[in-house]
């Protein structure tokens, strides 16, 4: 027929659609017009009929019809919905929500918190393992590592000579390009005394190989590579900002770096950080030439041409390493491969295991955020089914049914999604402020990343409107005199969707137990952490690493001859009360050796931590002696060979004897040079005259390893560590300390000055304080939600049954009775939920078990106590409307309806 | 009232409407091309006219119909004066309107003539 709706007719309704809407008013007014002209006719023939002017109007509107149906009819298929009624919906919308702020509040809330939760941490996950960059092709940059086969999974050579590099750089088939830098400890001089720089000397087309241009000045370029050309360097961003608080005026001027002076030509924008350096100072990679040459120094990385899988590259080099390995056996195990790591792995390492535990979390936040309001959203909107029945027994279309449901969806969720970006907005400052900075690359600038936010705007939009509309759409397809009666009776609520929300609570409560679990498993673990002694006391203790110029500080005498006196100094200073010296940082000491101990048959395994120290290193640090003494001054200054040793060594190497008195050797404290080295000379046997209590040195999560203390005037290698115990805030002697360091030479440089305890919280608990942090909270979130999403439940059940309450309290329930029905309906869903979250956690466990210390994944204590938290939370959550139901009066339920 | 009675009374009565509407719908078509240009009034007139009183109808219906069939480009509009001096928009049937009508009517015959069939087979037994 007629309206046999071709595809062709429907578009050319839809065109005038279009063209209805953009066109207006003017309409409105034709349409308006065309009818009153029409009614007049009307009239006018019948008051030709002879009927008087009032019956004859009334006759002619019965004849014509219902005008204001008519032109809404018109409307409709003349024009798309205007603004007006939009805006009509709109106030309507609010005026409801606004009769029901609780709803509205809670719903704006609880998608706040999911979107701005999941929009920070997404943001922070892509800025710092997705893309972390801004190189050229940065997520094909790798570096080479020579793992052997026996060596652990993370173990291999990183560092190459200058002839290695080129061979990789020149023979390899898998690069589009190469570059490779070296450290250098760059000792500044000016005015007021010498300064410290992260130095790094980097190859001709290092920045044509990152594509970054200067942000001042310019990059180096080839001809600063020539031999004879002006010496130059580039400064790096935070350098600049922090050290020449970012003073324009240093640019182009020369700075007395390592004794040469040098033209800054460049700085680099923030994001530029590579090889960690301060400053870049030009290179050339020459093979065997110099010193250097031949020295494993060389940073090696390589862009992969596009297509080139991580295998493919790997096996090219492989072949370049073997050629290598031909000519210099020593420096290669005897089998080996190359392996290929990103660039980001060198920073990120274990904190990207965290990074990750925190994003499923989130992802889990935002799972319970959305079941939450679609619970409410059903809830509401099944308890307004009669509304609708009655509004479309009134004549409302479903397309106007569905508009005003969609208003009302939009309404809180556009609230919602404000709110939550300001919540991501906000939570992504707290989390910049709370990331340890060394666990992420200097080069990953940490910003609300914008598809991000619009995908969780996106999800947490369309599950408000999903759940919002499922009922209009419903409401308006079933017979509607079933839903007048059905929502009338206010029986036991009707089966539909009941279990629906039902099954939404339950996942609710699993989801949020799992992400307790977590939190608890970390703060536990965080706790276990913090509880591990370490065996000093970092309170009131400055220290700070000293850089000597190393072609004037080569004798044990000439070091000695700086840190005499400037013991003397530091310890002079108002507020200090005692100053030492050692060669290594706690609590991780890297300087390792073998050992033996006089009379008895060395073995292999026999390996001590060693460091050298001024004897009043153990009294600055708060170390306790188990037995015999600390060195005397002395013993210091004369380089007795006297030692102490830590517990751990008496235990491992010295059980069931006296230690003091025994004598031990240190093969990395004898010089392979010295002409005099006999085995049995004396002079290298160092006699033990104390133990101390153990005190970490290789990390909080590793057990502690046998340990050598040497006075420190025995060698001058290593580098030097200045510790300061005071009776004020240690953090207020920097400019104290570093004036006595400039007094007794100016050439010297302080590198990371600050106080043990920052640096303890920098490098030991930042990362896993972190995780636990974040969890914390995504649990206390979920829990709240959750909460919200089990009472929301119970209250719209409790109040459909008002009825049935009034009739079993009038038959003579008890109101305790009645408490305990509602309670039971809401703990069982709640049992259920939780049963299934031990299921989830326990699957999850192997996943978060490897970022734990000291705690398993399957710590019963942990599991009880966030069960019990849920358990009490959710019962609160229960007895507020069972509480409500009690209180009931029958009479007034009954009449209720 | 009626239109919402109708709604609710579920799909069948639905459907019945659809028909009604297309049959409004040709029969406009048939007057425009029968009678020339003509205003909604004179539409709504001429069908009273024909069906004699048989078939009642809102006359405001007429101009939804006029609408639809615009829309299709069947029948174009143009404002002008009535025979009482009124300003009127008067319709008529375009090129496309006629092809239209021709299969429209010949559709309209076909299944009438079935009807009409089944109705007597009924009828016979």
């Amino acid at each position: 027929m007629m309206t046999s709706s071709s595809g062709e007719s429907r578009l050319r309704s839809f065109a005038a659609k279009v063209r209805g809407f953009l066109g207006g008013q003017q309409h409105d007014d034709e349409f308006d017009d065309e009818v009153k002209a029409h009614l007049q006719l009307l009239t006018d023939r019948f008051l030709q009929q002879g009927l008087s002017t009032k019956e004859a109007a009334a006759a002619a509107r019965r004849q014509f019809g219902n005008t204001t149906l008519l032109q809404e009819d018109r409307r409709e298929m003349q024009t798309l919905p205007s603004i007006e009624a939009w805006w009509h919906d709109l106030r309507y919308a609010l005026r409801t929500l606004w009769r029901n702020r609780g709803f509205a509040m809670v719903s704006i809330a609880t998608l706040g918190l999911g979107i701005g939760a999941a929009t920070a941490i997404f943001s922070v996950i892509d800025n710092v393992l997705l893309e972390p960059f801004p190189y050229k092709g940065a997520d094909r940059i790798v570096f080479p590592r020579i793992h052997g086969a026996q060596q652990s999974q993370d173990g291999g050579r990183q560092g190459y000579t200058a002839a290695e590099v080129l061979q990789f750089a020149e023979n390899n088939h898998v690069f589009d390009g190469t570059t490779a830098a070296a450290e250098d400890l760059v000792l500044y001089k000016h005015g007021g005394g010498t300064e410290q720089f992260d130095g790094a000397r980097v190859t001709p087309g290092t920045f044509e190989f990152f594509g970054m241009p200067a942000l001042h000045g310019r990059v180096l370029q080839p001809s600063d590579y020539e031999p004879g050309a002006p010496p130059v360097f580039v400064m790096r961003y935070k350098t600049w900002k922090e050290r020449f608080n970012g003073d324009l005026a240093i640019l182009n001027q020369p700075l007395v770096l390592n004794g040469t002076a040098r033209t800054l030509v460049g700085i680099m924008p923030a994001r530029f950080g590579w090889y960690e350096a301060d400053v870049l100072i030009p290179e050339k990679l020459t093979p065997g030439a110099k010193g250097s040459g031949s020295q494993i120094e060389w940073f090696f990385i390589g862009r992969m041409k596009p297509g080139v899988s991580v295998q493919q590259a790997e096996s090219d080099l492989t072949v370049i390493a073997n050629g290598m390995a031909k000519i210099y056996p020593q420096d290669y195990p005897t089998h080996f491969n190359v392996q290929l790591k990103k660039l980001g792995d060198t920073v990120i390492g274990h904190f990207e295991a965290t990074l990750y535990t925190v994003l499923a979390a989130v992802g889990l936040l935002l799972l319970i955020a959305c079941s939450n309001v679609a619970n409410l959203m059903l809830a509401r909107a099944t308890t307004r089914e009669k509304e609708f029945a009655l509004r479309a027994a009134l004549g409302a279309r479903r397309a106007r049914l569905v508009r005003l449901l969609m208003v009302e969806s939009l309404v809180l969720a556009i609230a919602g999604a404000a709110l939550g970006t300001f919540v991501a907005w906000g939570g992504l400052k707290l989390l910049v402020a709370a990331m340890p900075q060394n666990l992420i690359p200097t080069e990953s600038v940490i910003e609300l990343n914008g598809p991000v936010l619009a995908f969780t705007l996106c999800i947490a939009v369309l599950t408000a409107l999903i759940f919002g509309l499922a009922p209009a759409l419903q409401s308006s397809r079933r017979d509607l005199n079933d839903s007048l009666r059905d929502s009338g009776k206010g029986v036991s609520g009707g089966f539909r969707g009941r279990w629906v929300r039902d099954t939404v609570v339950v996942m609710e409560v699993a989801l949020s137990l799992t992400l307790l679990i977590g939190a608890g498993l970390l703060m536990r673990s965080f706790e276990a952490l913090r509880q591990v002694r370490l065996g000093l006391q970092p309170d009131h203790v400055f220290q700070t690493g000293l850089v000597l110029p190393a072609d004037r500080y080569k004798t044990s005498e000439q070091l000695t001859e700086f840190v005499r006196p400037l013991l003397v100094r530091v310890k002079s200073l108002p507020g200090v009360i005692d100053a030492g010296e050692s060669n290594a940082l706690p609590p991780i000491n890297f300087a390792s050796s073998k050992m033996e101990i006089s009379g008895k048959t060395p073995q292999d395994d026999w390996r001590v931590l060693f460091q050298n120290v001024s004897e009043e290193y153990f009294r600055v640090l708060g170390i306790r002696f188990k037995q015999g003494r600390a060195f005397s001054e002395a013993e210091v200054n004369d380089a007795r060979k006297v030692a102490v040793v830590n517990e751990t060594f008496v235990h491992k190497y010295l059980p069931n004897e006296n230690s003091i008195g025994q004598r031990v050797r240190l093969a990395s404290l004898e010089s392979p040079a010295d002409p005099a080295r006999d085995a049995h000379d004396t002079r290298e046997w160092f006699e033990i005259i104390g133990v101390v209590g153990d005190v970490t040195n290789s990390g909080l999560q590793v057990p502690i390893e046998p340990e050598v203390w040497t006075p420190y005037t025995i060698t001058a290698s290593g580098p030097l560590v200045l510790f300061v115990r005071t009776s004020q805030d240690p953090g207020t002697m920097m400019n104290a300390v570093q004036q006595s360091v400039w007094a007794t030479d100016a050439g010297v440089a302080l590198a990371f000055p600050g106080t043990l305890e920052d640096r303890l919280n920098k490098y030991v608990y930042a990362g896993p304080r972190f995780g636990f942090l974040l969890m914390t909270i995504f649990g206390c979130i979920g829990l709240v939600l959750v909460t919200v999403g089990v009472y929301s439940v119970l209250a719209y059940a409790t109040a459909r049954k008002t009825q049935e309450i009034g009739i079993r309290m009038a038959l003579g329930a008890e109101r305790g009775h009645v408490l305990g029905m509602v309670v039971r309906t809401g703990l069982r869903l709640v049992v259920a939920g939780m049963a299934l979250g031990i299921a989830i956690s326990s699957v999850l466990g192997r996943v978060i078990g490897n970022q734990l210390v000291g705690v398993t994944a399957y710590d019963p204590a942990t599991l009880a106590a966030t069960m019990l938290l849920l358990m009490l939370t959710a019962t609160v959550a229960c007895w507020l409307p069972a509480r409500r139901a009690a209180r009931v009066n029958p009479t007034v339920a009954l009449r209720y309806q | 009232m009626a239109n919402a009675e109708e709604r609710m009374e579920g799909t069948m009565d639905i459907k019945k409407s659809e028909v009604l509407q297309g049959t409004l719908d040709l029969m406009i078509l048939k007057t425009l091309h029968a009678l020339g240009p003509m205003h909604g009034f004179g539409i709504a007139r001429r069908i009273e006219q024909v069906s004699r009183d048989i078939l009642q109808l809102n006359e405001g219906t007429v101009y939804t119909s006029l609408l639809r069939l615009q829309q299709q480009g069947w029948i174009t509009a143009e404002w002008g004066t009535s025979e009482n001096n009124r300003k009127a928009k008067f319709y008529s049937i375009t090129k496309r309107g006629q092809k239209q009508l021709e299969l429209e009517t010949e559709n309209w015959e076909r299944i009438s003539g079935v009807i009409g069939r089944v109705l007597r087979l009924e009828g016979e037994r």
